[in-house]
């Protein structure tokens, strides 16, 4: 028994000496980054040539990248803030940036940037400007920036009788498109190809897909005092039980869309399953390594999303921030700097098709006013809208998202749905 | 079934015994069939609508890509530390305070019985944060060794509990006798309690081990750089913000169960030794 | 013997004290952490019943108790008939055992997150492998919509984590089963027992306290199943799968609610702690 103690103990003080050696690093300053990009082959390659680029300019800072995928960013990110261990320099999406933001895990730029040149901020579009303060101060520098696009399959347009240069305009237009591209193509008299590729499922993808049929029918989420919900308005019951009827009584989109995430509808897309979605920059690279035999920089093409009342879309956006705890701030300051620099910003276009939350960028290159795709999500950043930037915003998303999937599954009309989350929102607001 | 001799009465046993196991191999075997299928698979055409079964380009891509694209080894290796670690330290604590638990009484049992299992009550998610401090504190973050007490905590109270309720099984008469013959207390547990408890430490060892491997959430916030990434973590990262790349994942995840299977398979022959006779007589 | 009876109850507490201190010192801080915490809110600054207030009054928290109960109640339950047929399956003495036991404890080796990610594709009603299987078999007309039929949502999760979790209760009893001496089959078949009155008066009685260990561990360990279900639909359609785990991480970690989650935490533990407060009577009793 003593023996094995004994053993156990030496066992475990070995282990820990090892462990902290190696964690020992000497010499330069080493800075943390975290990117749920590096996930991806064609961004990782993209970051490690910046990192060389920007470890030449500033030998004394060396980069370690901590990779994260998607969905568990947040996660990772909140455990690590709260226990004051975060990487220094972390890349999030508009989704969870007020929390954060609220939380105390972003660090105030404000400092660094009054140091830089007058003006330095004019480079950038205001509107994500404005995501990125919170009481004057900013917390954090605006990423990706793209607008909500339609994406339709010209191919599968010209096979039903439209003209592959004329999307449909109004969102009335776009059902009848949508169930003239309803068909059953096999002749097994099952429907096998959908109108509209339908995101259900409880995703950050989902708000931004939703969000357009909101706002154009002439509703909103909350009142502007951002106090109430403002889901009572006939606009709203109208939006809803648009988009509900879309899938339960024209079945224009293909079963079993509360299950369905972004990653779905694009496989759907890719495999000529549905004929339109609504993407953005990103679908087209994305589609294309899905199913390269579809080439879909030719066959895909970018419109405005149909319009009811008003002609608006969502934006995206991602964001730099770095951690109050961290060591080395100026230095994380530096890093970020230069990921969000022109140079940098016009390099994530080239390798990876985001457009940049630089006006010198996305509203000037000739690179993306000229590409067809790219042009028309540049041209949409002045349509497109961010949801409510509060910190209850998750919460209340969540249950709009809700509310839909009832509608879609049946258990409650729409109406009845989207009463209940009124009520649910008023709630969470009012505590 | 009188008519029938207790040779056929066999047969008949036997036979619905296979039958049985077949139908069991079938439902289990089915998502391996179709996660092995994907792994031989390219990426485009594991996307395919409507799925192809047989791959119609055979392709160990995926298979080499787990290994060259990511420090698949660094995990591997990072794993197997960590979860053999964790298996051999709390099957070993846990056999000890089975041991305690189920042959002795003393004040604060029930208490402590009950305090070994509430401490698994309490969801992962919500222990993490606090827990992360205090390793954050012993320098202990981004390391295995914090990762392996971590495990260890969580396999505990249930190595404590399972092992218990097998010396609960053991006649204390033997190790009375053990202890007449000259045996000291630690002595009957070593030489013949541990012997005859082997099959439930090989479900303790088992179990230790695949928690500790196939964890997500505190591998996730506990560690920060490839090195000490786990394998668990580096197969999920295959699914992207805007990609779920299925060969990879699949092929990640079924060379991930290997060596569960190979511990599994060097456990077999303790999983046999029951009690005998020879046992019982001391 | 008076002597030696002392020096046992001190051997007693020798014997738990290693694994003792090892989880009080991990566990305690969090756990006293997360009370706090629950009994903190924002608009607050002393601590309250704010939390657990509002929390009997959250209609979602109702119905993911609900919907926990029954997703334990009915997983446990099969994981239980299931390892248990599987584990006298595989405890008779025949030729292809070794490689059975192998094969039925494969589900487990799967880690749940990624079972979950497995089984959400496999029951993918546009590129999933099952419809597309039931289809060729001419079983079904129109895909059969595993995750976002309400009636079959929480069914389809269930038996995904049947699959996936079986073995573990299984290997127990098997391991179990193992322990029971042959000498008692023997003799009872000397005495010319039915093989029905050998299972119940042998195998039962002497398997009785190891279901009793295999039952409490598996309750606990269903009621915090979270990679599974997360991953397969995140409690929805609705909130129609809704557990009490999704639940404290949607709190936690999307919500941003570290005290409202903690008091779901807590009363979860609560639950948990009643359900298995008379099994832990009656076993420290024995």
């Amino acid at each position: 028994m003593k023996k094995s103690t004994k053993w156990l103990l030496m066992s475990l003080v070995t282990v820990f000496i090892l462990t902290a050696a190696v964690t020992l690093s000497f010499g330069k300053v080493t800075l943390r980054f975290s990117d749920w990009h590096m996930g991806e082959a064609h961004w990782l390659k993209a970051l490690e040539e910046a990192k060389v680029i920007f470890e030449k300019q500033y030998p004394d800072i060396k980069i370690t990248f901590e990779p994260v995928s998607y969905g568990e960013k947040e996660t990772k990110y909140i455990t690590a803030s709260e226990a004051g261990q975060a990487p220094d320099v972390m890349h999030l999406h508009a989704y969870s940036l007020a929390a954060f933001i609220e939380k105390g895990y972003a660090l105030d730029l404000t400092p660094f940037i009054n140091k830089e040149k007058a003006g330095f901020l004019d480079a950038w579009y205001a509107l994500p400007l404005t995501l990125c303060t919170y009481k004057g101060k900013v917390y954090a520098m605006p990423g990706d920036y793209m607008a909500q696009v339609l994406v339709r399959n010209t191919e599968l347009f010209m096979k039903a009788g439209f003209d592959p240069a004329k999307p449909p305009v109004t969102w009335d237009e776009f059902l009848e498109y949508a169930q003239a591209l309803t068909v059953d193509r096999d002749g097994d008299f099952k429907v096998d190809q959908w109108g509209f590729g339908m995101i259900g499922a409880k995703s950050p993808g989902f708000e931004l897909r939703f969000s357009p049929f909101v706002w154009s029918f002439g509703a909103d989420y909350l009142t502007e005092d951002m106090k109430h919900s403002a889901l009572d308005t006939p606009e709203a019951a109208e939006a809803i039980k648009f988009f509900v009827s879309l899938y339960r009584e024209y079945g224009v989109a293909p079963p079993g869309a509360t299950a369905f995430g972004p990653f779905d509808v694009r496989t759907q897309l890719a495999q000529e399953k549905v004929a339109m979605n609504i993407g953005s920059g990103w679908t087209v690279p994305i589609v294309d390594s899905i199913n390269p035999e579809l080439g879909a920089s030719q066959v895909l093409e970018y419109s405005a999303v149909p319009v009811k009342r008003k002609a608006i879309t969502s934006a995206w956006l991602s964001a730099w921030i770095i951690s109050p705890n961290s060591k080395h701030p100026r230095e994380a300051w530096e890093w970020t700097k230069f990921i969000t620099s022109k140079e940098m910003e016009l390099k994530w276009f080239r390798d990876a098709s985001v457009l940049s939350a630089r006006q010198d960028v996305s509203g000037v290159s000739l690179e993306i006013l000229e590409d067809k795709h790219a042009k028309v999500v540049a041209y949409e950043l002045a349509f497109a809208k961010f949801v409510p930037q509060i910190k209850e915003w998750p919460e209340i998303i969540d249950a709009v998202t809700t509310a839909v999937q009832e509608g879609l599954i049946g258990v409650k009309t729409p109406e009845k749905a989207l009463a209940d989350a009124h009520k649910r929102i008023n709630a969470i607001l009012a505590r | 079934m009188r008519a029938l001799g207790i040779q056929q009465q066999q047969t008949i046993k036997i036979s619905l015994v296979y039958f049985f196991l077949v139908l069991v191999s079938i439902f289990v075997f089915f998502p391996f069939v179709w996660m092995f299928l994907t792994s031989l698979k390219t990426n485009p055409e594991a996307l395919r609508i409507p799925p192809t079964w047989v791959p119609q380009k055979l392709t160990f891509e995926a298979y080499i890509a787990i290994w060259t694209r990511k420090p698949f080894g660094t995990y591997f290796m990072n794993s197997v530390m960590i979860a053999s670690c964790t298996a051999a330290i709390s099957t070993f604590l846990g056999a000890l305070a089975g041991y305690g638990f189920s042959r002795f009484i003393f004040r604060g049992k029930t208490l402590l019985l009950g305090a070994f299992l509430a401490t698994q009550m309490l969801p992962g998610g919500l222990l993490i944060g606090p827990y992360f401090k205090i390793l954050a504190r012993i320098g202990l973050f981004n390391t295995r060794t914090g990762l392996i007490i971590a495990f260890i905590t969580i396999c505990l109270p249930f190595s404590t509990w399972m092992l218990k309720g097998f010396f609960d099984t053991i006649p204390p008469e033997l190790d009375q006798a053990a202890m007449i013959d000259g045996c000291s207390r630690i002595g009957a547990f070593r030489r013949v309690l541990l012997p005859v408890a082997k099959p439930g430490m090989v479900a303790t060892v088992l179990f230790a081990f695949l928690l500790a491997w196939g964890d997500v959430l505190w591998a996730l916030c506990l560690t920060s750089t490839h090195e000490m990434s786990t394998v668990t973590l580096g197969i999920l990262r295959f699914v992207g913000e805007f990609q779920v790349y299925w060969p990879m994942l699949m092929a990640g995840s079924i060379i991930g169960s290997v060596p569960a299977i190979i511990l599994y398979i060097m456990l077999q022959k303790f999983l046999i030794t029951g009690l005998t006779a020879g046992a019982v007589k001391g | 013997m008076l002597a030696l009876r002392i020096k046992d109850k001190q051997m007693g507490y020798f014997f738990i004290l290693p694994a003792a201190l090892m989880l009080l010192a991990v566990i305690i801080y969090p756990a006293i952490y997360s009370l706090k915490l629950s009994f903190t809110s924002e608009s607050e600054a002393l601590y309250s019943l704010t939390n657990y207030a509002e929390l009997f009054r959250d209609a979602l928290f109702w119905q993911a108790f609900r919907n926990t109960l029954v997703f334990v109640g009915v997983v446990v339950t099969l994981h239980l008939v299931i390892g248990f047929s599987i584990a006298m399956a595989l405890n008779t003495r025949i030729k292809a055992r070794l490689l059975f036991r192998l094969i039925v404890l494969l589900p487990w080796t799967v880690p749940d997150v990624v079972a979950g990610i497995t089984w959400k594709w496999i029951y993918d009603p546009v590129y999933g492998a099952l419809n597309d299987l039931l289809s060729r078999l001419n079983l079904i007309d129109a895909p059969i919509l595993w995750l976002s039929d309400p009636k079959l949502a929480m069914a389809s999760i269930i038996f995904a984590d049947i699959w996936r979790g079986f073995p573990f209760v299984m290997l127990i009893l098997l391991s179990g089963l193992q322990a029971i001496p042959r000498e008692l089959y023997e003799a009872a078949k000397i005495d010319r027992a039915s093989g029905f009155q050998s299972f119940r008066y042998i195998t039962l009685p002497s398997l009785k306290k190891i279901v009793g260990v295999a039952l409490a561990l598996d309750i606990i360990w269903e009621f915090r199943r979270f990679g599974l279900v997360q991953t397969m639909t995140q409690g929805g359609p609705g909130h129609q799968t809704e557990v009490f785990s999704t639940l404290i991480y949607k709190e936690y970690f999307q919500f941003f609610r570290f005290e409202y989650a903690s008091a779901i935490a807590v009363i979860m533990s609560i639950i948990l702690l009643s359900l298995s407060l008379p099994y832990i009577w009656m076993i420290s009793k024995e």
